[in-house]
């Protein structure tokens, strides 16, 4: 399958900076996949996300060397906070999803559809006519991905999504993900939140400082989860269940 | 009140052109009206402005507070300090024509303020920039302009955030005023130092979204103008070229 995005040996610095933010990262994005990226603070997976979506340095200024190729025609892009994302121009839920599509220049009918469609993927359509500002930071978090949607990008980068959101508010919003890359939109996670991201990933990268330090499925990778942890204290042989589904599958194959 | 307040009032169902037009000439009005009476006129146009727009009340008030310090400081330099000949008021003689230029200069303030706070309070910013979509102008403009009325309300809702949270933290408000302005430290940096990162997701949001894009966008609910409107926007720009017209024939005189 083409990968939507690949990165060979990616350095990038910000403006200013004494030492590179990414360092010598390689990266393949497929269609449909979800990848999650996970690493302390400051290890960069944000900035990753930022390189392989296209918008460092292109928006964010800076240097990147090596090689990047992004075959995706559009990249999407969501951060931790929703009400940073607003464009603090729309009066109701609708308007704020069509922005994208609006912004595109495709008639009418079509913005309005591709809105609606969105808001029902992220099931927020009964929201449609209300205020943005008027939203909890569940709904609103919702809100913004239903508005990178409306745009139908190949790539979603979500940095920390759920990081303001409530756990009910987060469950709803992971459980999106594997519908959507299912559609064939590739899925980059950068979450510390293990334990919901075990649930979705096809695949891990670890990130510290700067480096990926380690690439693969989710059961190899993602061994910092509560249920890995506690499976590893158990004696169970690697690799450790990542999540509650896996451990049973082990303990009752 | 600085800001958007929702209503039905004929100012918020006019053409957003022709909200932001009538305060534009009490604004450049002010500058060519020259005499008292002609001042305290455009004082009362501006509060029959601020009735048509259903927000007299709050504009009234937030403009008197704004511009109070400034008719003191006017009073106190123009009527003490001025030129013979003088009038007794009270214990005090005052110059006349200090206070005439006194009551020409705050008049001017009064009702530019006025104009300003009741055009904030009346233009929705979403209704501008479909306004201003629908005419073509490029999203960057639209957004420029709109912001412009946004930012007030903003940051004095985020100010309102840190002042609590720092008051939470131990930060007293009151006592000398030598005090009172170190207080200032603590609000004025997180204040803006967080506007400064808000704004560069915001840019990264907005520009994920498509609106740095070449296409011309999609307007969605373009306000209705009307013949009346453009009528009186048209007899607004010729008031205000008289205005000024009879100023500089008055100065040759």
């Amino acid at each position: 399958m083409t990968a939507l995005v690949t990165l060979e040996r990616a350095s990038f610095s910000y403006p200013g900076a004494a030492r590179p933010a990414l360092a010598e990262v390689s990266l393949e994005l497929a269609p449909g996949e979800v990848v999650v990226v996970t690493g302390p603070a400051g290890a960069g997976t944000s900035t990753l996300l930022l390189v392989a979506s296209g918008f460092a340095p292109r928006v964010v200024g800076g240097t990147l060397t090596g090689t990047r190729r992004i075959a995706a025609r559009r990249c999407g892009l969501v951060f931790a906070r929703p009400w940073t994302q607003l464009t603090g121009l729309c009066s109701t839920v609708r308007d704020e999803v069509a922005f994208g599509p609006a912004s595109l220049g495709l008639p009418r009918e079509a913005v309005l559809a591709a809105a609606a469609r969105a808001l029902d993927l992220l099931h927020v359509g009964q929201l449609a006519d209300r205020e943005p500002t008027e939203l909890s930071g569940g709904e609103l978090q919702r809100v913004v991905v239903a508005a990178a949607l409306a745009l139908a990008p190949e790539v979603l980068a979500l940095d920390d999504p759920a990081a303001e959101l409530d756990p009910e508010a987060a469950d709803a919003l992971y459980a999106a993900l594997p519908p959507l890359a299912a559609s064939g939109t590739a899925v980059l996670l950068a979450t510390p939140d293990l334990q919901r991201a075990a649930r979705v990933a096809t695949r891990a990268v670890e990130m510290a400082d700067g480096r990926v330090v380690a690439s693969g499925a989710p059961a190899e990778v993602l061994s910092g989860t509560e249920v890995a942890r506690l499976a590893r204290a158990a004696g169970c042989p690697p690799p450790y269940p990542i999540d509650a589904a896996a451990l049973v599958r082990r303990v009752a194959p | 009140m600085i800001g958007f307040v929702l209503g039905r009032s004929p100012l918020h169902r006019a053409h957003p052109y022709t909200t932001l037009a009538t305060a534009a000439a009490l604004l450049l009005g002010a500058f060519a009206l020259t005499r008292p009476l002609e001042v305290w006129l455009l004082v009362a146009a501006a509060v029959a402005y601020a009735a048509v727009g259903g927000v007299l009340r709050a504009s009234a008030r937030t403009a008197l507070l704004l511009s109070l310090p400034i008719w003191v400081l006017l009073f106190v330099l123009h009527g003490l300090l001025g030129a013979e000949p003088r009038v007794v008021l009270g214990p005090v003689a005052l110059s006349a024509p200090g206070l005439a230029r006194a009551l020409v200069l705050g008049g001017r303030v009064t009702a530019i303020v006025l104009g300003f706070l009741t055009a904030l309070a009346a233009t929705s910013p979403h209704r501008l920039v479909e306004a201003m979509t629908a005419d073509g102008a490029p999203f960057g403009r639209a957004f420029l302009l709109a912001s412009t009325l946004t930012v007030l309300p903003r940051m004095r809702e985020r100010a309102a955030q840190i002042l609590e949270a720092q008051q939470c933290r131990g930060l007293r408000l009151g006592g000398s005023p030598f005090a009172r302005l170190r207080a200032l430290g603590p609000l004025a940096l997180p204040l803006v130092l967080g506007a400064l990162a808000e704004v560069d997701e915001q840019v990264l949001a907005l520009d994920a979204r498509g609106a740095g894009g070449a296409a011309r966008r999609t307007a969605l609910d373009p306000p209705r103008d009307s013949a009346a409107q453009r009528a009186w926007r048209w007899a607004l720009l010729l008031l205000v070229a008289a205005a000024y017209a009879w100023k500089f024939w008055r100065l040759g005189a």
